[in-house]
């Protein structure tokens, strides 16, 4: 299939399906050449709290699959969702860069440019999902790009190709959502309780973020992923910042020329 | 996966059910640490000294001149070390110029940057031009073009300290750490009034010093008292509107440096030192400034550290997120 110019491609990824395989993680670290994670304790530690040794997003890890055991009557539950960028509407680590080395590109989703970075590290805390991450070795900030490069030769990402039971799903935004909200509904009309859909304005795309072009289907509450509810997008706080730095610089201005006057 | 039993999902109490994933960060914190905390420190004093000397140039007179000497040359003093601070806390600093390959207005680091590198060229400037006006046998020349030169300078200097001075809480506001966002329109006005408190403090330090040459400088000592208490009053109101988010800063050995650094160092030990130099003269008075004004300065450096490494704790704190976030 050949990928359009202009169009928003993006992830449906649906916790319902997931069977916590780790096939995208897999894929994704072998097209994208990513290495191994060091853990506390070096490379490819084991966390010994769950079937998951890689934690969470990263520098060398684009996608994240979190393994939940959950104790219940009558047994263990399990619940598996694959984390990833969220290719945010109004993205954070997009309005932080102050190098234009992260983009918006032609698909609507955000890259950043490896040859551009210096590490200053500001996309890192001004993600509200933590996705960006510097890598220790070489400096540069990293995270999912939708696979660019795939998307340019006309396949689709590595992960959602490797997936095998079409919990990650690819495909145009707009289509992913009307599938991901009528999923969500039926989900409910079967009588399964706690089904959200994560990436619109009601949960994870608030907060003037706008929408995520990377959404979600959960069986939990967000935060048992690790989600949060409802992040904000961290720009919105430049102008209360920046009028009440300046309404503190009008103050200081005219206590100093009161301090100042009176001498010729 | 089976159904998820009711009493695990409804609305856990934050406080006695922890919500996330194994206690593994909602967010990534960053990686500034010490060179950024020394950035914010000389860069505010840069910035705050540049303020206060472009003010008391314009207000004129001999006395308020002799406090924009030392300000000028304090304030390019102390603005020297601060590009290569922050090309060193670069993980690619030989990349360092890309910070002016674009203007990101959505970026307080890139307006930032710009804003630094005009204000190199204003602080600049107005050191060469102070330098110029004492050069020996200048003072007798009555040289015109000179002062009208540092007068046209002096609002530069003063709107590009402001922005200096301040805009580093912007930088920190606009993220998704719990600490340094949740309170915006409290913790930019906390950094200039911190910055304005160090870089006064930092000029009745070097006129104590100086004697007699700088003898105008007195009058900043009233300025840095209205500072302290400004930076006071923001950091108890800020901590006050934080609740639960403000954690890091209460407990713990960055608890201990808010209480007596920020707080004993920062506020009380200048104005102590101010209110007991009042009835002092001479030597006494001159230590008196000295020490207040150098605990002013910790101060400063400390409320940079406690700000920083209690962002770092909230940024590792998943609770925190949440509480801003559910």
């Amino acid at each position: 299939m050949a990928m359009e110019a202009t169009t928003a491609y993006g992830f449906l990824t649906d916790a319902t399906l997931c069977i916590g395989c780790k096939a995208c993680e897999v894929a994704c670290k072998q097209w994208n050449q990513l290495p191994a994670d060091d853990g506390p304790d070096g490379p490819c530690a084991l966390t010994g709290f769950s079937y998951d040794n890689t934690v969470d997003l990263g520098a060398t890890t684009w996608r994240h699959v979190a393994f939940i055991e959950r104790r219940e009557p009558g047994g263990i539950a399990w619940l598996m969702l694959s984390d990833v960028c969220k290719h945010c509407v109004h993205a954070g680590c997009l309005d932080a860069c102050p190098t234009g080395a992260i983009v918006r590109t032609e698909f609507d989703t955000v890259v950043i440019q490896d040859d551009i970075c210096n590490g200053c590290g500001y996309c890192v805390p001004a993600c509200p999902f933590g996705v960006p991450q510097i890598d220790h070795a070489d400096g540069g900030s990293h995270k999912c790009t939708l696979c660019y490069d795939r998307l340019l030769g006309g396949l689709m990402p590595a992960c959602a190709k490797a997936c095998p039971t079409e919990s990650i799903r690819f495909g145009v935004v707009d289509e992913l959502r009307e599938a991901g909200r009528e999923r969500v509904a039926a989900l409910r009309a079967e009588g399964r309780s706690d089904i959200h859909f994560y990436g619109g304005e009601e949960l994870g795309g608030t907060g003037g973020i706008a929408g995520l072009n990377a959404m979600f289907i959960l069986n939990a509450p967000p935060d048992a992923f690790n989600l949060p509810a409802r992040p904000r997008l961290p720009r919105a706080n430049i102008r209360p910042a920046a009028l009440a730095a300046l309404a503190a610089s009008a103050g200081f201005l005219i206590a100093a020329a009161m301090t100042f006057r009176g001498e010729s | 996966m089976s159904r998820v039993s009711d009493s695990e999902t409804t609305a856990p109490d934050s406080d006695t059910i922890p919500r996330g994933y194994y206690g593994v960060p909602v967010i990534h914190r960053p990686h500034w640490k010490w060179l950024v905390i020394a950035y914010f420190f000389f860069g505010g004093i840069a910035g705050a000294t540049a303020a206060i000397g472009g003010i008391a140039r314009l207000m004129g007179g001999r006395r308020n001149a002799s406090i924009a000497r030392v300000a000028a040359y304090l304030s390019l003093a102390t603005l020297i070390p601060c590009p290569p601070l922050l090309i060193l806390d670069l993980r690619r600093p030989g990349r360092f110029l890309n910070m002016l390959r674009v203007v990101n207005p959505t970026s307080p680091m890139s307006i930032g940057s710009w804003g630094l590198a005009v204000f190199g060229a204003i602080t600049t400037a107005s050191a060469l031009l102070q330098a110029l006006a004492d050069m020996p046998g200048r003072e007798r020349d009555g040289d015109d073009t000179l002062a009208r030169a540092q007068r046209a300078l002096a609002p530069l200097s003063a709107g590009g300290g402001f922005f200096i001075a301040g805009y580093t809480g912007v930088i920190l506001s606009a993220t998704a750490v719990p600490l340094w966002s949740k309170r915006p329109a409290l913790l930019a006005p906390l950094f200039l009034a911190s910055a304005m408190a160090s870089g006064s403090a930092s000029i009745t330090l070097a006129a104590a010093i100086i004697g007699d040459g700088a003898r105008g400088a007195e009058r900043v000592h009233d300025l840095e008292a209205m500072a302290s208490v400004a930076e006071a009053v923001l950091l108890f109101a800020w901590i006050a509107s934080l609740g639960s988010t403000a954690k890091p800063l209460l407990e713990g050995r960055d608890g201990t440096v808010v209480r007596h650094g920020v707080v004993g160092a920062g506020t009380l030990a200048p104005l102590v030192a101010a209110a007991m130099s009042r009835s002092r003269r001479g030597r006494a008075r001159r230590a008196l400034t000295i020490v207040g004004s150098a605990a002013a300065l910790v101060g400063g450096f400390a409320l940079r550290y406690v700000v920083i490494a209690g962002g770092h704790a909230s940024a590792d704190d998943p609770q925190a997120t949440f509480d801003i976030t559910g």
